[in-house]
């Protein structure tokens, strides 16, 4: 009797395990659902970004197109910065500022420097190969953030020349939706945070219409991003991704 | 009265020869210490007369107008804050000019660039009226010039720019080079230009030599978006003494929201004056060691005297006289030492304050982030040696009131039978 007991409370146990085991996913299956949500084939939209610095707030308006990984193009459209473009081809940022009508190539130091005075640095806007290429991860726990229940990643850079050695994700539960990140230097200090305010469905995938994200170093500031007439996979011209664009 | 002080004098300048070499050994180093402390003043005074200037030049003129904001945060030179008054920059600088005792009024914007450069990352754009500031300062404060070695400073409203000659070196830039640069405007743009370089500069200073692009003002407050905006008012009065009475004034004529510094509140400045009581204790410490080798000598006369000192108090000499003739004794001895050290002290700072100090290769490079010349000179000056001798004199001769009183307290008979 009692070792069908003991069989019984085995056999439970272990219907209990596998079930929690089929509802937790592991971290390299929760990074693939984060980079299958912000990855598109074409996308383009209009946007702006609010920078308040000490007490002052610019914001800055812009109409942006992406290409796959590689291809990005950013038009300023607010009074100051008209006519300023970004080009992002083959992994090498471009410039055309109206102010020298010329192109220059963001390269080195450069991309180290924040853009257009937000605490998004260019190096950040020209690294879109996928997390889960990049990082090693490992759950560390769960934690309920902005009332939603969220796994809390730990990233480990695969290669040392990552701008960021290490992360700290807070991804939901429900959609695994990136509610949350930090951005850490080797030494383990905490360089950026960033937060998700707003998502919306757009064809198909959870994708953040606001967000804010704060460069630690940059004592109060803060920059928020709000995008707009989102359009994901529709076609493209080639043109727009051209350095003939970026200096017409 | 005065006939008995002359004759005490007498017997003490007489007592005083009766041992020439312990009268030499006291003249030689009460003469040392003075000399220690008339040389040294003069570095300390060259050196800080030397911050000051470059402080006044560069940095505050003798009062320094910017906006709280700026002010908070000025080690980022952030060009979001300029001054912000009711009046435009241009009306404003018009009005503070027609205040009495101010000479000129600068505006000024400073703030940092990132060149595409690999070499040289950082600068510093340094956005002046050139020909201002060339009329109201000697920007090389060494050879007292504009400080341009080659080629012309930048004309207004130019895409132009004057670099230091360390910076040329470094970077293997010449007139006619191109320098791009990224700079951050008052609304936060990226604003991307490069100046063509038309002359090269020698401040002897090494944070403009290394660091500083100059540019025109007009065609930086394009850049930077601050239309005719200025991120700073630099205040040149006829005289330093005039600065406080200026900065009352402006007090008066502008609002909160600007910040006014004396020249004289730039926290080098402060910290050097701040450290001069501290090398005052020094020397009086310098001093009080020589004044020991008197103090001893003294209690060595009074005690070899002490059959003398009986005998005078016999004879009916005060108590009060006995001390006059031994302090006399001690003064002369000091007044002596410290005449012969500022006589050597005076003639060697005289000497040195025509040879420039070159703080670079004296220091190897490590005086780099203090704001002064790589040249200075001593400062020779008539006070400094009289404040020297009159130091010695007093520091000295304080020290050997305690000897001179002990002649006081010897019992005439008591010392007659020793």
């Amino acid at each position: 009797m009692k070792k069908m007991k003991a069989v019984i409370i085995f056999a439970l146990a272990l219907f209990v395990t596998s079930i929690i085991a089929q509802d937790t996913p592991d971290a390299a299956t929760i990074l693939d659902h984060i980079d299958k949500n912000e990855r598109f084939n074409t996308i383009e939209y209009t946007g702006e970004f609010t920078v308040e610095y000490k007490g002052k707030t610019f914001v800055k308006k812009f109409k942006a197109y992406g290409k796959g990984n590689d291809d990005s193009f950013i038009e300023f459209t607010n009074s100051e910065d008209r006519g300023t473009k970004y080009l992002k081809k083959a992994g090498r940022l471009y410039v055309y500022s109206p102010d020298t009508e010329q192109v220059m190539l963001i390269s080195g130091h450069m991309l180290k420097e924040s853009m257009m005075g937000s605490d998004m640095s260019y190096e950040d806007t020209i690294e879109n190969e996928k997390l889960s290429k990049r990082y090693n991860a490992v759950i560390s726990g769960s934690e309920i953030i902005e009332k939603r229940e969220c796994y809390v990643l730990d990233l480990t850079a695969k290669k040392k020349t990552e701008s960021y050695p290490k992360q700290k994700l807070w991804v939901a539960k429900d959609n695994k939706e990136l509610i949350k990140y930090e951005l850490f230097a080797l030494s383990g200090a905490k360089l950026k945070e960033y937060k998700l305010i707003r998502s919306e469905k757009i064809a198909g995938k959870n994708f953040p219409v606001e967000s804010q994200l704060k460069d630690l170093l940059r004592k109060g500031s803060r920059t928020v991003f709000k995008l707009d007439n989102v359009v994901i996979d529709k076609p493209i011209s080639a043109s727009i991704f051209s350095m003939r664009n970026l200096e017409r | 009265m005065v006939n008995s002080t002359t004759a005490l004098l007498v017997i003490a300048w007489r007592n005083i020869w009766r041992n020439t070499r312990r009268t030499v050994l006291c003249v030689i180093a009460v003469g040392i210490a003075v000399f220690f402390i008339i040389l040294m003043r003069s570095w300390m005074d060259g050196m800080f007369n030397g911050i000051e200037d470059v402080v006044r030049t560069y940095d505050t003129g003798h009062v320094s107008v910017v906006s709280k904001q700026y002010n908070e945060d000025q080690e980022y030179y952030p060009v979001q804050f300029p001054v912000e008054e009711e009046e435009s920059a241009n009306v404003l600088i018009n009005k503070i000019e027609n205040i009495k005792g101010v000479k000129a009024v600068l505006p000024r914007i400073t703030s940092y660039a990132t060149l595409f450069d690999s070499t040289k990352k950082h600068a510093l754009v340094w956005g002046v009226d050139i020909n201002k500031e060339s009329s109201i300062n000697h920007l090389n404060l060494t050879e007292k010039t504009n400080g341009l070695i080659d080629g012309r400073f930048a004309e207004d409203d130019k895409n132009e720019c004057a670099i230091g000659i360390t910076m040329a070196q470094k970077n293997g830039f010449k007139i006619g080079d191109q320098i791009p640069m990224k700079m951050v405007s008052a609304q936060f743009s990226d604003k991307y230009w490069s100046p063509v370089i038309t002359g090269i500069y020698k401040f002897d200073y090494s944070r403009f030599d290394e660091d500083t692009i100059i540019v025109p003002i007009k065609r930086l407050q394009k850049i930077l978006g601050l239309n005719d905006a200025t991120q700073q008012l630099v205040i040149f009065a006829d005289r330093t003494s005039h600065s406080t009475v200026i900065r009352n004034e402006l007090t008066n004529l502008l609002s909160d929201n600007s910040h006014i510094t004396e020249w004289n509140e730039n926290y080098w400045v402060a910290m050097f004056q701040s450290m001069t009581g501290i090398y005052l204790i020094i020397f009086a410490v310098f001093q009080i060691v020589a004044g020991f080798l008197i103090i001893n000598t003294m209690f060595m006369i009074v005690h070899e005297r002490i059959k003398e000192i009986g005998m005078m108090g016999a004879l009916g000499f005060k108590r009060s006289e006995i001390v006059i003739v031994f302090f006399l004794e001690a003064l002369i001895l000091s007044m002596l030492g410290a005449a012969a050290g500022a006589i050597v002290g005076g003639t060697g700072s005289l000497i040195w304050s025509l040879y420039p100090i070159d703080m670079n290769s004296l220091t190897g490079g490590a005086m780099k982030d203090f704001p002064i010349s790589g040249t200075f000179y001593l400062d020779f000056s008539v006070a400094t040696i009289i404040e020297g001798f009159l130091f010695g004199v007093i520091i000295t001769g304080l020290c050997t009131l305690v000897p001179s009183l002990k002649s006081a307290f010897i019992q005439p008979v008591e010392a007659l039978r020793r």
